[in-house]
């Protein structure tokens, strides 16, 4: 198996791409999927697999730059990272590159020089292709796609994965369907919502032919650098006044800010959180009632809650209940966090299951957000169960 | 004469200003302290959404590496509303008649802002 790098999607594949298969990264116009094929490549190959990049729209030394915008640096995989230039011969430029494909408007051209790749690799790797449209562009698309067939008898020969880019341009009705369909033994669907007041972009598997499928679709943000990251556009945190909501909201954020005065919040906590591939934006609400109008107007949009408590004071623990009414997020996911774990007085999660009189299936889980301890634990939590969601 | 006194005739003074409909000033994490409302809407809520606006939007333009605000101004059809802080601890807030002209508002305002940082 070779993992993908991509948050969530090896999961979906039951580890990765097996050697000999192929995938394809299908993204509909406008969105920048490009960056899939990338992050799977640096990924293999700082993993110390190699890994083949076949460059059909971009100069290969741009390229590296591109990398490296995301900060994936090519040149410390120790000659791992290998590069197809089919770029170079379109414009009649020189090419510093071991692999050079002569006539890059000729299919026979680049099936050469891929195979002719795939034979002198000295163990099995994977070949990302930079843009599989552009070939189809520059060969035609049924040349393109009777070649699709010989790689993939090769790479299943030699135990090498392939990887495609490949924009879902307005080609013929066939040739979309047999991309979608036919060439891959998986296939991964990559778009855009719009229409929506959230403007974002998924990721979703279409076809896998090694493992049942997983109809989920994840959405996703590219960071530069950083790469692709499942995202959670917003994730409410509320509870009563002085619960620990702000400390909460920073403790768990790579950057933060909040709006409080004399120790209250006054309008919002915000804050950002990148970790192990998942990115989300944290909005943490007042807490004392005059406010309530903020905490309904933050609440909107939001695909997960904490709810913060301050595990000492139980006469507050209703207000707390009333809170999740007021944001008006019913059905949405939940995890209660019973801070201030590290105060002699404080009651358990099981103690605060009783007072609150909450089912067994909601979470409930201890933390102290002033130190951040089980910050991490209910933030994985809770984005699990706004994966699972979708 | 207690604080509040005090500051209830601060805010009889902006009264006489024609074209004040109603004021107010709050802590800066908005708490009550003193309204001359008129029955025009909840005293609690209106100070408490303006200390929202004002500390807002000291956070957006400091986010920016701008200067504090001198004021927030809300306007709509039926006249404007003006957020003013008065020192760190407190700010005065204003509903004026639709036709007002902002210069001698503003003016009566930062007067009275400076009053009730001396006050408090
Ligand atoms: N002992 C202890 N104190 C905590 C913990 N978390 C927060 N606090 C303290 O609790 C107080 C309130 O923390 P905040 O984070 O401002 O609480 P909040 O929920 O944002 O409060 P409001 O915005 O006013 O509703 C502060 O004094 C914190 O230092 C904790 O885990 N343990
Ligand atoms: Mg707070």
């Amino acid at each position: 198996m070779i993992e993908t790098g991509i948050p969530k999607l090896d999961g979906y594949l039951h580890g990765g791409v097996p050697e000999g298969r192929s995938l394809v990264y299908y993204t509909y116009p406008g969105v920048a999927g490009d960056v899939f094929g990338m992050q799977t490549i640096c990924h293999a190959t700082s993993n110390g697999i190699l890994g083949v990049y076949v460059a059909s729209s971009t100069d290969p030394q741009m390229i590296r730059d591109q990398f490296s915008e995301f900060g994936w640096a090519t040149e410390d995989y120790n000659g791992r990272f290998i590069v197809v230039d089919a770029f170079s011969g379109l414009i009649g430029a020189d090419s510093q590159e071991r692999y050079v494909v002569s006539d890059p408007e000729d299919v026979n051209s680049l099936t050469q020089c891929i195979k002719k790749v795939m034979e002198e690799m000295s163990e099995p790797g994977i070949i990302v292709f930079e843009s599989l449209s552009t070939i189809m562009d520059l060969c035609g698309e049924s040349e393109t796609l009777d070649a699709l067939e010989e790689w993939s008898q090769y790479a299943m020969l030699y135990d090498h994965a392939l990887v495609y880019n490949f924009t879902a341009w307005p080609y013929s009705e066939e040739t979309l369907l047999h991309v979608k369909e036919n060439v891959c033994n998986s296939v991964i669907s990559v778009g855009g919502i719009t229409g929506d007041v959230i403007f974002g972009q998924y990721f979703g598997v279409l076809k896998v032919d090694w493992t049942d499928i997983a109809r989920k679709s994840t959405l996703f943000k590219v960071l530069k650098p950083g790469g692709i990251r499942a995202y959670i556009p917003k994730i409410l945190v509320t509870g009563p006044f002085d619960a620990g909501k702000s400390t909460f909201v920073h403790a768990l954020s790579n950057r933060a800010i909040s709006v409080d005065r004399l120790g209250t919040t006054i309008a919002l906590d915000h804050g950002h959180v990148d970790r192990k591939g998942f990115a989300a934006d944290i909005f943490g609400t007042p807490g004392q009632e005059r406010f309530d109008p903020i905490v309904k107007l933050l609440s909107g949009e939001a695909m997960g809650i904490f709810l913060l408590l301050d595990s000492t004071n139980t006469t507050d623990f209703k207000r707390g209940k009333r809170m999740l009414e007021i944001t008006e997020s019913f059905g949405l996911p939940v995890v209660i966090v019973a801070n201030k774990q590290d105060m002699s007085e404080a009651l358990t999660p099981e103690e605060i299951r009783r007072e609150l009189d909450m089912p067994a299936n909601v979470q409930i889980m201890p933390a102290v957000a002033a130190t951040g301890e089980g910050v991490f634990e209910a933030f994985e939590t809770l984005v699990d169960m706004v994966m699972e969601v979708d | 004469m207690s604080t509040s006194e005090m500051l209830g005739k601060v805010l009889a003074g902006l009264g006489k200003v024609g074209e004040i409909e109603a004021s107010a000033i709050s802590t800066r994490d908005g708490l009550l302290m003193n309204a001359d409302m008129h029955a025009a809407g909840d005293p609690e809520t209106f100070v408490a959404m303006s200390a929202t606006m004002l500390g807002a939007a000291e956070t957006a333009t400091s986010e920016l590496g701008k200067s504090v605000p001198n004021r927030v101004i809300v306007e709509t059809d039926d006249g404007k509303l003006i957020c003013m802080g008065a020192g760190p601890k407190a700010l005065v807030v204003v509903m004026t008649a639709p036709d007002a002209g902002l210069g001698l508002v503003l003016v009566e305002m930062a007067k009275a802002a400076e009053k009730i940082e001396r006050l408090i």
